[in-house]
């Protein structure tokens, strides 16, 4: 994470804005106060004179009449403002005839134009005046108001002005601060996004040496893989070849010959399952469902599995009677469960209990599905094996006893029913995975139908003219001699091409044709010939395709490679007998 | 002998005191005379363009020096003119007048005579004991006056207040 830049955190200048505001607030205050200072002053000049205006009128008979004690009576009636600092009445001569001071102050001994005033005090040169006439002058000085009245009286202004200015400028200051948290923001935002961009490339690079580390684990995987395989395919060939060269012999009798000859089709069953595996791991075999009584088929494995697993091996069956029928590819199931069970005594080196066992299981959000456990009494799994168990090709036995798909063609197969696969173990304590497969809704007649009539064809056995496509000379070779045996006239071409051609030419009972072949596939041919020919009928045979895989067949049969006499002539019987309906 | 001039001074010293002091007290007095109009208002005062009387009804101790302080008079645009009588029979027209007699008997005779009249008769301790409406006195060598408000009531005169405020004593009015 970049570091977030410093911010200043010493006070940032407030907006000119708000200086101004609290200046003009303190002007004004100011402003207010020496107009009312002024105003204050004016009254206090007007009172004053006032005051000398009355103490005139009141002495023009004392001046008349030179009466200094009435005159100096009038005066001392003024002592009661203590504002007055000094009083002198002067007669018309401009002489002195009362005076009144305070502390210390005194008027003028003389009275002439023109007359000087001190400035630090309201002061009023009054004339007094008797009929018309001139007859002295009344000088009247007092004191402003003192100081602290005055602040007294300015100090709500002054603080009203001074809260005003506090408001401003805490509501200043205070905008100012938010601002600056919107900065910080702005910017911690922005740091935000630069992070955010670069987890972004952090990522890329990461998922790039994920895909990387992935690639070399799947290099590594299929080298496992291919080497499991080898073996166990070498295995296989040895007793094919040395069958094979055993049947060459000349002098060999029929029993032995028939013994090679079944070791050959055992071994090459075996290859065939393994295979299928293969397949079923990668969820690329197309399934074959038919409806399955779970119950029946592990009892009708019962007798396969005490052989498999051995005699130190108890296998003991738990049937539900509730359980419900599945509808399931038959082989990929039985695959399954003798999987789990080879997995199972693997786990039970010195012996011990395998349970089988089938109850109904009902989750209320999923749909009702059968719960198809087995439990051995083995060594259990630690977590991070658990982790690993359904990895392809991950097994914990030695090199060539196992390929690492067991589990792995288990969970291809549960998934691709619809169903799902749980493993509990507890190191020592032993293993039960269990299989969880969707009820199936309709009951358990559709497969004995479906039998019933696959039985009929056969014996409806009828000869035709086969256009055989296969672009492989063995196989081509093989499947020839295969329906010539089953008594058809066989036509063979090596390219979907060439197929389409001889379509055109002659005329067919039906087609059987390879599907991954180079040019036209085997799908594709058939698109071709249900527009031209559409009542031809169209078998197609794959080892392995991902056409079919993926789109399906388009309802056409499939025959898997490898193929045995058996499905291959039920096969053509099926679509020759519907064909001459 | 020395003992002789020595009383002889201080007696020439005795008489030439009251002759000094009588002579700044009577300028006092002749400048009050024509001023006591100001605070006095008559039944009927003179017409306009027509000046105050001040008359001096028998001795005249002021002399010129009140015909000065008159001239100097102009109260609401009215001049102040003196006239001297020796009886009260010319004293028709007059508003002020000054009243001393011969003797106190004589000056108690010109006052009744004058009572017959809306005039403000004034009068002074040193002529007599005789008071007219305002009557001089002497107080810590101060000229000084008593009002008689009752009898310048009587007379149908009103005597200001500030000037009542100035009396030495004032008779007052019922």
């Amino acid at each position: 994470m970049r570091r977030l830049p410093k911010l200043p955190t010493r006070w940032i200048n407030a907006p000119a804005a708000i200086i101004l505001i609290v200046a003009l607030l303190v002007l004004a205050g100011v402003g207010i106060i020496l107009q009312n200072e002024a105003a204050y002053r004016d009254l206090q000049e007007q009172e004053t004179r006032a005051q000398a205006d009355i103490l005139a009128a009141g002495l023009t008979a004392a001046l008349d009449f030179r009466d200094a004690e009435a005159a100096q009576e009038a005066v001392d009636a003024v002592r009661v403002n203590r504002q007055v600092r000094a009083l002198g009445v002067y007669n018309d001569g401009g002489a002195l005839v009362a005076r009144y001071g305070r502390d210390g102050a005194a008027p003028p001994g003389r009275y002439a134009e023109p007359f000087p005033a001190p400035g630090d005090v309201i002061s009023a040169i009054v004339p007094v005046i008797s009929r018309g006439e001139r007859i002295g002058t009344v000088y009247l000085a007092a004191d402003p108001e003192p100081l602290s009245r005055r602040f007294t009286r300015y100090f709500i202004i002054f603080s009203l002005v001074l809260m005003a200015a506090l408001v401003v400028a805490v509501l200043g200051i205070a905008q100012n601060a938010l601002r600056r948290a919107n900065r910080e923001l702005e910017e911690r935002a922005e740091a935000l996004v630069n992070a955010n961009a670069e987890l972004k490339v952090q990522v890329t690079e990461r998922t790039k040496a994920e895909d990387q580390l992935r690639q070399a684990q799947k290099m590594q995987a299929l080298g496992q893989l291919t080497g499991g395989i080898a073996h166990d395919f070498n295995n296989l060939l040895t007793v094919i070849q040395g069958s094979a060269d055993m049947l060459r012999r000349a002098a060999l009798d029929d029993a032995k010959r028939v013994r090679f000859a079944e070791a050959i089709v055992q071994a090459a069953s075996r290859a065939a399952a393994l295979t299928g595996q293969l397949l079923a791991f990668a969820r690329r075999q197309p399934l074959r469902p038919e409806i399955i009584d779970v119950n029946e088929l592990i009892g009708g494995m019962t007798d396969l599995l005490d052989r498999t697993l051995g005699e130190r091996i108890e296998v003991r069956t738990i049937i539900s009677t509730e359980a419900c029928s599945v509808e399931a590819d038959r082989a990929q199931l039985e695959s399954a469960l003798l999987n789990i069970a080879v997995n199972a005594r693997d786990a039970m080196a010195e012996g011990g209990l395998l349970t089988i066992r089938t109850a109904i299981f009902d989750e209320p959000q999923a749909r009702r599905m059968i719960a198809l456990s087995v439990s051995d009494s083995g060594t259990g799994m630690d977590e991070d094996t658990l982790d690993r168990a359904f990895e392809p090709f991950f097994t914990t036995k030695a090199t060539g006893k196992g390929t690492g798909l067991g589990l792995s063609q288990v969970y291809g197969f549960a998934s691709q029913s619809g169903g799902d696969v749980r493993i509990d173990s507890t190191p020592g304590a032993g293993t039960t995975v269990t299989l969880l497969l969707p009820c199936n809704g309709g009951g358990g007649d559709g497969g004995a139908k479906r039998e019933a009539e696959s039985y009929g064809g056969i014996e409806q056995r009828r000869a035709g003219r086969i256009l055989l496509v296969e672009d492989n000379e063995e196989v081509g070779e093989f499947a020839e001699s295969l329906l010539g045996e089953l008594g058809h006239k066989v036509f063979r071409t090596r390219s979907g091409e060439a197929a389409l051609e001889a379509a055109l030419d002659s005329v067919y009972d039906a087609v059987f044709t390879d599907v991954v072949m180079p040019g036209m596939s085997g799908l594709e041919l058939a698109e071709h010939l249900a527009e031209l020919r559409p009542n031809l009928p169209v078998i197609l045979t794959t080892g392995y395709s991902d056409e079919i895989a993926r789109s399906g067949a388009g309802g056409r049969p499939v025959i898997l490679k490898p193929y045995r006499l058996e499905t291959l002539a039920a096969a053509i019987d099926e679509v020759l007998r519907v064909d001459g309906k | 002998m020395k003992a002789a001039r020595l009383l002889l001074a201080l007696a020439l010293l005795n008489a030439a005191a009251p002759v000094r002091a009588q002579a700044p007290e009577n300028a006092v007095k002749a400048a009050f005379l024509p001023r006591f109009a100001r605070y006095v208002t008559w039944p009927t005062p003179p017409a306009a363009g027509a000046p105050f009387q001040l008359c001096v009804v028998g001795h005249d101790p002021f002399g010129p020096m009140l015909d000065r302080a008159a001239s100097s008079e102009l109260i609401d645009g009215h001049n102040v003119a003196v006239r001297r009588m020796n009886t009260a029979d010319r004293a028709a027209g007059c508003q002020l007048a000054f009243v001393a007699g011969a003797s106190p008997q004589d000056t108690t005779r010109l006052l009744l005579a004058l009572r017959s009249q809306a005039i403000l008769t004034i009068t002074d301790a040193r002529a007599g004991p005789q008071r007219g409406m305002i009557h001089f006195t002497i107080v810590a060598g101060r000229v000084r006056f008593f009002i008689d408000d009752a009898e310048a009531a009587g007379r149908g005169l009103s005597i200001s207040s500030r000037l009542l405020a100035l009396a030495a004593g004032v008779r007052a009015r019922r």
